[in-house]
């Protein structure tokens, strides 16, 4: 069976909210995972405290939290990410740069 | 109930009962006749006394009102602009300017706080922004609360910027809300705005340590203090002989290191009920070193440019110590983030370090400092009773 680290999705309607897990491929989305490893809020937040020349520059920003070392550790015994979370981990430098369907 | 008559041109919007009194002579004689010729119809008054021909005992007051309002209230009329048209003031007037903040004469409870004046707030704005002061020098100066200040700085702030895109401002609104409450000046002398302060600077906030009532026996040989009183409330030892001899020596100096390290506070308490020992109250006030400035000043008198001095450096270390520990902890959130910009997304993504492992997530892995939300604990998000609405504001 396959290993997958994938996103499970919590949060309320209209404010999604996914924890990052590590689970085997075929069980439900938001079943118990083996792992959680952290989280992603893809609402963007809009940052505070900026004088007005930084405020002119900055973007919207959207949070992750992520255990490195646990990401590493699921990829290099062969978990396989899926693709929102391949992306996210290209971002965060544990992915090899590439996209998906490149490899 | 005799019916509100009102045949006359209403002057003053603010205040309408005044209106009657224009020609109060007139309905003090109109009284006893309305009913029969008013042009209001009075059904209530036809039906409760059909025939009685007395004048009813309910108006005896309301002549005594119209009386008034024709004598003395006349002088309450028009207000002097610019200054506050309260009812006790004009009693007062003479006797004591304290009647200026008490509206109702029979509520003397009711205070009416005075709020900034325009010079003052122009004032507070052009220290900080302009002359790059601090918050906490001029809270101190012009004895307006640290919050306040923050406020009003931020206030002015908006109201440039709504200058600037042209947007209109509610100026008689405000015009009118400054000559109905009482105002704090700008005085001549900006030293008059520190000896009459617009509010107290200096309150304890009440901790909830302090909430219980805690009955604690000490010997008769050992001083009992402030900090004392503070171990006591967080269920802290008593402090040992040598130490206590130290902190009795200089006061100053302990309170400053409090203050200006509040991360070396002792702690107690296991795990998760661990929390810093109480400090007393001198450390926990707004303004800390205005204590040992008061200290400084009773001990030398009359040394006035010695006494600046000290009073300067005390707040230049207060200022540079706090800019420090902002410095720190803004230095220590940018270590556990990594900021990525990708070019193909209009958005930054924010990637933060956390740990998993068995002492976060604990041996039935729910533990609470474990990342993302937990499995198998009930979410109290929907529960009845859940308060949400924001309770500070992100600046």
């Amino acid at each position: 069976m396959v290993v997958r680290i994938r996103l499970a999705r919590f949060g309320n309607k209209h404010q999604p909210f996914y924890n990052i897990v590590v689970a085997q491929a075929r069980s439900a989305r938001n079943s118990k995972p083996l792992e959680v490893i952290g989280t992603y809020n893809p609402v963007p937040q809009r940052p505070t405290n900026l004088s007005d020349e930084e405020a002119r520059s900055a973007r919207p920003y959207k949070e992750v939290s992520l255990d490195r070392s646990r990401a590493k550790y699921w990829i290099g015994v062969g978990a396989q990410p899926s693709d929102g979370v391949w992306r996210l981990l290209n971002l965060a430098g544990i992915g090899d740069g590439r996209s998906k369907a490149e490899n | 109930m005799p019916p509100r008559v009102q045949n006359q041109l209403v002057t003053n919007s603010l205040l309408p009962y005044l209106s009657s009194s224009s020609t109060p002579t007139s309905t003090i004689s109109k009284i006893p006749t309305q009913c029969s010729s008013s042009s209001i119809p009075s059904t209530s008054r036809r039906t409760c006394r059909p025939f009685s021909s007395t004048v009813a005992s309910q108006t005896k007051l309301r002549n005594e009102m119209f009386t008034w309002l024709s004598s003395e209230g006349t002088a309450l009329k028009n207000h002097v602009p610019g200054s506050t048209n309260y009812l006790t003031q004009f009693k007062e007037r003479d006797e004591q300017p304290a009647g200026r903040t008490r509206p109702f004469p029979l509520n003397q409870n009711f205070i009416s706080e005075s709020i900034l004046s325009e010079e003052l707030r122009n004032e507070i704005y052009d220290r900080v922004v302009n002359q790059k002061k601090s918050v906490r020098a001029v809270s101190v100066d012009l004895g307006v609360d640290m919050r306040r200040v923050g406020a009003v700085v931020r206030l002015v702030e908006l109201e440039k910027r709504q200058k600037q895109q042209g947007k209109s401002l509610a100026l008689p609104y405000a015009r009118a809300i400054h000559e109905m409450v009482p105002t704090t000046p700008l005085y001549e002398d900006t030293r008059d705005n520190r000896s009459r302060p617009h509010e107290s600077i200096n309150d304890l906030p009440v901790h909830k340590l302090t909430d219980p009532q805690i009955f604690y026996p000490v010997s008769e040989s050992r001083q009992f203090n402030r900090v004392d009183a503070g171990r006591v409330f967080s269920a802290a030892p008593a402090l040992e002989n040598k130490q206590v001899t130290n902190t009795a020596a200089d006061p100053a100096e302990v309170i400053s290191s409090i203050t200006q390290n509040p991360s070396h506070i002792e702690k107690v308490g296991k795990g998760a009920a661990e929390q810093q020992v109480l400090q007393p109250a001198d450390a926990r006030i707004p303004h800390p070193h205005l204590i040992a400035h008061e200290r400084f000043r009773q001990s030398n008198p009359n040394e006035y440019r010695e006494i600046y001095k000290a009073y300067s450096e005390r707040l230049r270390q207060e200022e540079t110590a706090e800019k420090e520990r902002k410095r720190l902890a803004k230095e220590r959130r940018e270590q556990q983030q990594t900021k990525v910009q990708p070019e193909s997304s209009r958005f930054e993504f924010r990637f933060k370090d956390v740990v998993v492992s068995k002492e976060t997530t604990g041996t039935d892995g729910r533990g609470s400092k474990a990342p993302g939300i937990r499995y198998g604990v009930p979410s109290y998000e929907r529960k009845k009773g859940q308060v949400k609405i924001p309770t500070r504001v992100e600046v």
